[in-house]
């Protein structure tokens, strides 16, 4: 029975541990861990919010990313359509250019020949003239001396001759 | 006869060091005949005590917003008692305020009824009746004040005594039972309930090893021993199940102190 009865130190005692630890607990060990939780749930919930806005932000990049890509898809394909249309714009004009070159080239050539080709039938009458009449002048002698008689004998000559070329 | 046992006694132990009710009640070694007096049971506490605030108090000193495996442990113990005690019992908004009492409360008995299968220690800190009284006066008072807050006095006491829904007659008989729980059972059966289970286990445990001492060790003659390796069993099998019953009580006192003050408060609609 003597089990049952408080002593009075041991009230003393009980009582003096039980305002120690419940100091402890109400005035430091809760506080203090109450404190962490609610820094931990804070940092949590900024964490959380972060990862949104970083994500956010992700998402923005990748559309304008993703814009301007389509944009220089574009510009690409103008650009290559332009070159292609200058290409074939400088190829046509070349072309032309050549073109005219070759028709002045090929009609200076003709205009030189038809020069050449004058000259050197000019220069053939003159010498075949000369030729023919020194010629017919030692056949024919004095006879020729006049001028109107030789150059009418060698119209007659340069027809005949021409007569025979064209048969 | 009496001689001859006498003698036996001088030559070897006859028969187990059986534990009594007296490890209860240890003489005290220093300042004996004050309120001050300091006996076995109390050093344990004391010493208890401090260990348990020096452990728990560089715990939250270091505590870090990381945990690392002992503050997660310590947070798990916390969050327990908020939780699974409290908050289930009270619900959060009015549990709020007794989040702090029931900690103190649980905590500080869970180490001292460990006390008692701690080598060394070996008698729970909660073993002498003034200790679960002191707490058990602490929760009383808590539900006092709660009602008294909470409806005034008249009406906890009209609500406590005369419970509605019951005839009239009925309650010649309910209403001294119902003031002798408010005063006398609740914080009674707390005080017994603890204090009980301390001394049964402390006895009990201390039976077996002093019985495997004796019929391992002490006596002579070496047939006793296979008795001895049971008592042994039995000895670690009390000495897991002292564990239990340390963690049981500290919960059943804690859950029980939140149920009588969360009493005092009006019904939820």
């Amino acid at each position: 029975m003597e089990l049952f009865l408080p002593k009075s130190y041991d009230i003393v005692w009980s009582l003096i541990i039980l305002v120690i630890v419940a100091a402890f607990f109400y005035k430091f060990f809760l506080p203090k861990f109450q404190a962490i939780f609610d820094e931990r749930a804070a940092k949590i919930e900024g964490g959380i919010a972060k990862a949104e806005q970083a994500q956010k932000d992700a998402n923005e990049a990748k559309e304008k990313y993703e814009a301007q890509l389509s944009n220089a898809r574009v510009e690409a394909a103008k650009i290559r359509d332009d070159a292609r249309a200058e290409a074939s714009h400088i190829i046509a004009d070349a072309r032309s250019r050549a073109e005219t070159e070759a028709a002045q080239v090929t009609a200076n050539a003709q205009r030189s020949i038809e020069s050449q080709q004058q000259q050197a039938l000019v220069s053939l009458k003159g010498e075949v003239g000369v030729i023919a009449t020194a010629l017919a002048g030692k056949i024919l002698g004095a006879k020729l001396q006049d001028g109107d008689v030789q150059s009418s004998m060698i119209d007659s000559l340069i027809n005949d001759l021409d007569k025979d070329k064209a048969e | 006869m009496i001689d001859a046992v006498h003698s036996l006694t001088l030559a070897g132990a006859t028969q187990p060091e059986y534990p009594s009710v007296d490890d209860f009640l240890p003489d005290p070694f220093v300042f004996a005949n004050t309120p001050f007096a300091i006996n076995r049971i109390i050093l344990v506490r004391i010493i208890a005590t401090i260990i348990m605030l020096l452990v728990l108090g560089i715990t939250a000193k270091k505590a870090k917003l990381i945990p690392g495996r002992w503050q997660g442990a310590v947070e798990w113990l916390i969050e327990f008692v908020r939780d699974s005690i409290v908050y289930q019992v009270m619900g959060e908004e009015r549990g709020r305020r007794y989040v702090p009492m029931i900690t103190t409360v649980f905590c500080t008995l869970l180490v001292f009824n460990l006390c008692g299968i701690i080598p060394g220690m070996n008698i729970a800190a909660s073993a002498t009746i003034t200790l679960p009284l002191v707490f058990a006066m602490w929760c009383f008072f808590q539900y006092w004040i709660a009602g008294i807050r909470e409806k005034g006095l008249g009406h906890f006491l009209r609500d406590e005594l005369f419970p509605k829904g019951v005839p009239w007659p009925i309650y010649i008989l309910l209403s001294p039972i119902q003031l002798l729980e408010l005063l006398i059972i609740r914080p009674f059966s707390l005080t017994i309930r603890l204090f009980a289970n301390m001394v049964s286990g402390h006895l009990i445990l201390a039976l077996c090893l002093s019985a495997t001492q004796f019929f391992l060790i002490d006596v002579e003659n070496k047939l006793l021993a296979p008795y001895g390796v049971v008592t042994f069993a039995a000895g670690m099998f009390m000495f897991l199940f002292e564990a239990l019953v340390a963690c049981l009580q500290a919960y059943i006192f804690a859950i029980l102190t939140t149920a009588y003050i969360n009493m005092s408060y009006p019904e939820a609609d």
